[in-house]
């Protein structure tokens, strides 16, 4: 940031209009993007049975109804279910082919590398409605199954692309040293390269999971009676009812990808997520 | 995985790769049995015409394209993804530039406020939109306050909405697109064009602003394309008044599963999404290549 210009001068002017005007800007977009979260979480405390904003009078009952609300609970559960199932998936499947494809210049590697990313520029509404088909003719109906199915295609896309650039970080040199030392590929990928890459694999899979977490478009397909996504059902229940229970549940919901937000930057930062 | 060959032994003139090809393998069968596979049998059902066997592949595409209200759908499709990309990158670029240029210690803060949202249910913030354009909610109060308007506008059947709601959803993609490129433009480029007498407009216009423009590029087809594929945010504020194709997916979905013919939407916006695939990545390969 403290450049030196050539006359040797700091370059930093006392009043500069445009970084003003421009922080000004900035602030305002910030308003902007936490002012409709901040309207919920206000109306999740509401007295009144109604929504309105400004709320008149603060009380805790529109949680006990989101708790007392069965297909909210038990939605939940089933989206916190698959969200760590299909990350396990994306997992398993996903660090390995992102290690065989990453180092690679060869043109096959590099198509199965945009490959492997393709599901995450698809639209999900296109790819729902056409897996609902593909699945039935294959006699797996809606419910869980047909639900990580889908989520673990985006899953694998978000987990691979942050450990190819973990590990395209590592130094080639490690692998040869080990195994220049006689060390076998999986005490290799073991001990000197999956350490190495623990922060991608978490931080990928901390993404897929609120992904998955949070996803309609694919979810809306496969949700049946008895198994359904938290979001699939608040989408539902929003289209018949509006009252600030679902302002309680979004609430919760939010609470829980912060929380799972602070892990990923504690683990590997914020600040790197930004740069890929 | 049973049995793990012996380490080959070290080839001097060979870069050592850990990995055999073979571990993609699981990956790429999984996506090409779950992903691709489906994708292209509903391509396959798109060109089935209704009546079996009659030879008119196209029939679903000819209603797409020459019926009148499906045309106009598709207009109103890209209408709106154009829409939401300017209206992005008029709002990102600036924030984008602070980010890069100014904001110092402010950075983290900003980018946790761009990640935050991400990631709170977008049900969440179309229902905070909901609250705010009600006939009687912050945003009516407030112009009635100011005395710009005497009764309350009905905003949740309005257009208007269902712009303020894509910009709120997309801006962020626009905003970290542009910072990542940005932060490794050279500022010594900018810096010389000012000791050259460059004013600061002709140094932005003439020198940051080409050096950003692969963020710019980057930011506006992802923008663009995930417009396209949304349907949230025109259900629940648009009230009807914005249609899309995705919106039509997932109505036909819902009421008359005509799967050929929704097939054959869905296959529209699939071929917007891989043009969008191949330019980003002949921008990306650009950027390699330098």
């Amino acid at each position: 940031m403290s450049e030196i210009t050539r006359t040797g001068r700091k370059r930093r002017p006392p009043r500069n209009p445009a970084k003003l005007v421009l922080g000004l800007w900035a602030g305002l977009f910030v308003v902007f993007l936490l002012l409709p979260m901040v309207v919920v979480v206000a109306v999740s405390f509401s007295s009144a049975s109604f929504v309105s904003f400004p709320i008149p009078g603060f009380s805790l009952r529109w949680y006990a109804r989101a708790f007392d609300y069965a297909p909210f609970m038990s939605s939940l559960l089933t989206s916190i279910e698959l969200a760590v199932a299909a990350t396990l998936v994306g997992t398993l499947l996903g660090i390995p082919a992102a290690i065989a494809v990453a180092r690679s210049r060869h043109p096959v590697a590099n198509a199965m590398s945009n490959f492997l990313l393709t599901p995450l520029s698809m639209p999900e509404i296109v790819l729902g409605f056409a897996l609902l088909y593909f699945l039935a003719s294959l006699r797996i109906g809606s419910g869980f199954l047909s639900l990580l199915i889908a989520h673990s295609i985006v899953a694998i896309p978000y987990i691979s692309r942050t450990v190819m650039s973990v590990y395209r970080a590592i130094p080639a040199s490690h692998e040869e040293a080990g195994a220049v030392l006689g060390a076998s590929r999986f005490q290799i990928l073991r001990q000197i390269i999956l350490p190495q890459i623990m922060p991608g694999v978490f931080a990928g899979g901390m993404f897929s999971m609120l992904i998955s977490f949070d996803n309609v478009s694919l979810s809306y397909f496969f949700g049946s009676a008895h198994t359904s996504t938290l979001p699939v059902v608040m989408l539902s229940y929003m289209e018949n009812q509006f009252d600030p229970s679902i302002a309680a549940i979004s609430t919760i919901q939010m609470l829980i990808a912060i929380v799972t937000l602070f892990a990923i930057h504690r683990a590997y930062g914020i600040q790197r997520l930004t740069s890929m | 995985m049973s049995t793990l060959p012996d380490a080959p032994a070290p080839r001097p003139n060979r870069a050592y790769r850990l990995a055999r090809n073979s571990w993609a393998l699981p990956a790429l069968a999984f996506l090409l049995l779950f992903f691709a596979a489906p994708l292209i049998r509903n391509t396959l059902t798109s060109f089935s015409g209704a009546e079996e066997g009659s030879g008119q592949y196209f029939d679903n595409y000819i209603r797409l394209f020459t019926d009148a209200f499906y045309a106009g759908v598709l207009l109103e499709t890209l209408k709106v993804s154009v829409l939401v990309t300017l209206i992005c990158l008029v709002i990102g670029y600036p924030v984008a530039y602070f980010m890069v240029r100014y904001a110092g210690r402010w950075n983290p803060f900003l980018v946790f406020c761009l990640i935050a949202p991400l990631l709170t249910s977008i049900i969440m913030r179309t229902f905070g939109w909901e609250v705010i354009f009600a006939r009687k909610g912050l945003l009516n109060l407030f112009l009635m306050d100011a005395g710009l308007i005497s009764r309350p506008l009905d905003l949740l059947r309005n257009p208007v909405s269902v712009y303020i709601g894509l910009a709120h959803v997309l801006a962020p993609f626009m905003v970290l697109s542009i910072t990542a490129v940005l932060q490794g433009a050279d500022r010594r480029l900018e810096e010389a064009a000012r000791v050259l007498g460059a004013g600061p407009w002709r140094t932005f216009l003439n020198v940051t602003w080409p050096m950003s423009l692969e963020g710019v590029m980057t930011g506006s087809i992802l923008v663009f394309v995930l417009t396209n594929g949304s349907f949230l945010t025109m259900l629940l504020l648009g009230g009807g008044t914005v249609k899309t194709l995705a919106m039509l997916i997932y109505q036909q979905f819902n009421l008359t599963q005509d799967v050929a013919f929704a097939s054959a939407m869905g296959n529209v916006l699939l071929l917007i999404a891989l043009i969008g695939l191949v330019l980003q990545s002949r921008v990306v390969s650009r950027r390699r290549a330098k």
